[in-house]
């Protein structure tokens, strides 16, 4: 048999074990390749950096376990930012178990910066209902909060009780792996209440972005595990997301060859049938 | 009578709202919001039907020995076992994290994680340049692999000024003109159904 035929032929388990060892290999050993910094990522750093200390950011947690690898350490580094700066984090969910997640990343971040629960930040919960919800949130927050994610009341909270209506909210943040996510708070709350959003999206979700990031509708956006290392880089916190991206090069160079590879054997059959 | 009024509240609902977006008159939009609040609390049931439709399908496959029933019970118990764990020990309970975070988490992103491995095997059998515009997407779809990783600008430092070009210039101008055709599409489908000319969402027969 031709080379060429054993290589077209070849046990998609051996393909498996080379992105296997393409991921696992530079976990192992790694390479140190600089992140370089992107607009869209640079947009969101410096609104943080520019926005007066004690500004009320809202965290919407967007996303499910499934997400978790690209957008928890895009939360981590965004959250890390936000104490830093001395802003106020209003965290709320549009997906359930985003609110989980959203708690996790508080209980690792929040202690470094002595930060307290419902005076520095706080987590209202999951909220259902899409669009209208948004709509209603933006017209009068107690319509749609009224507790935190525990049950408690929301006016018990010094920082429950400062965010009324969209005109007390600076920045929405919004980490979103799919509906309801960042296209709802563009289309139906920045649309509306002209509140700027900026946000975190999967690698595969990006591209569909950039239409508003070209309109001006998104401030920002960190997309995939690209993104948040890219944030990583800026806020100075080496961690999951920076640690991931030599992998991520690899694999990639590793599935191009596997393209290169595929189209020589498609010129060769071709070649062989004349 | 079955149709007749489903059919007017959709128009009654669907007119009135789409009017209170545009008119500004105080008892317009205080109606428009009290609708909307109405809509959050039928919303809030959907997740108990959601878990009501889950738990008796899969009694029911248990009970007639369907395929795969087996694992059936699995979903059962666990899902008990979740609903209890935060039930009794609230969102931040130790037994529900620990679930949340050694089980749920590890699972679902084990799942997507399996997406990489299957894509490297369909990247090598299905991306091949057979046409003139099948070789365009894949340059592209090169340049944007190896441009967004660190590596591409470690193999040249133009790479993601090119690739920012190719997402900002021809991506974006061909998901605008993808995001205007579902949009148009979307204002039809409203309308039809606001009309009452689209029914399926009553179901059974015409």
């Amino acid at each position: 048999m031709h080379f060429f035929d054993r290589i077209a032929k070849i046990d998609r388990r051996i393909i498996f074990l080379l992105i296997g060892l393409a991921v696992i290999i530079p976990l192992i050993a790694p390479l140190g390749l600089p992140v370089d910094i992107t607009a869209p990522v640079k947009s969101v750093y410096d609104r943080i950096e520019a926005m007066p200390e004690g500004s009320i950011v809202v965290v919407s947690i967007d996303y499910d376990p499934g997400s978790e690898a690209e957008l928890y350490p895009a939360t981590l580094a965004f959250l890390d930012h936000c104490f830093r700066k001395n802003h106020k984090v209003y965290m709320m969910g549009l997906w359930a178990p985003g609110i989980t997640l959203g708690n996790i990343a508080f209980q690792e971040i929040a202690p470094k910066y002595n930060k307290e629960y419902g005076i520095d930040y706080i987590n209202v919960g999951y909220k259902p209902g899409g669009a209208v919800m948004l709509l209603t949130l933006g017209r009068n927050v107690a319509d749609v909060v009224a507790t935190d994610y525990q049950g408690l009341p929301i006016d018990s909270f010094p920082l429950g009780r400062m965010v009324k209506n969209s005109r007390d909210m600076d920045l929405v943040m919004t980490f979103s792996a799919g509906d309801p996510g960042i296209l709802h708070w563009i289309i139906y709350f920045n649309a509306r209440f002209g509140t700027p959003i900026a946000g975190a999206t999967t690698a595969i979700s990006a591209p569909r972005q950039y239409p508003y990031l070209s309109s001006g509708q998104l401030l920002g956006l960190l997309g995939g595990l690209k993104g948040a290392a890219e944030y990583e880089t800026l806020v100075g916190r080496v961690d999951r997301a920076t640690a991931g991206m030599d992998s991520q090069s690899i694999a990639h160079v590793v599935i191009v060859l596997f393209i290169i590879m595929g189209n020589i054997i498609l010129v060769w059959e071709h070649r062989r049938k004349k | 009578m079955k149709r007749t009024l489903p059919l007017t509240i959709v128009l009654g609902c669907g007119i009135f709202m789409l009017i209170a977006f545009f008119v500004p008159v105080r008892w317009f939009q205080d109606a428009s919001q009290t609708l909307q609040t109405w809509y959050l609390g039928v919303i809030a049931f959907f997740v108990f039907i959601g878990i009501f439709n889950l738990v008796r399908i899969n009694v029911l496959k248990i009970q007639h020995k369907r395929r795969d029933w087996q694992f059936s019970i699995f979903l059962l118990i666990f899902l008990a076992g979740m609903l209890l764990a935060g039930f009794i020990g609230g969102p931040d309970g130790t037994v529900f994290l620990y679930l949340f975070q050694h089980f749920q988490i590890p699972l679902s992103a084990t799942m997507f994680s399996l997406l990489a491995f299957f894509v490297a095997s369909a990247a090598f059998r299905a991306f091949r340049a057979r046409n003139p515009e099948a070789t365009l997407l894949l340059i592209a779809a090169v340049l944007v692999m190896i441009g967004r990783v660190p590596i591409g600008v470690w193999i040249w430092k133009g790479f993601p000024s090119l690739v920012e070009w190719i997402m900002s210039v021809p991506n974006t101008a061909a998901k605008r003109g993808i995001i205007f055709g579902i949009d148009l599409g979307l204002i039809s489908m409203a309308l039809r159904v606001i009309l009452g000319i689209e029914r399926s969402y009553m179901g059974g027969k015409d």
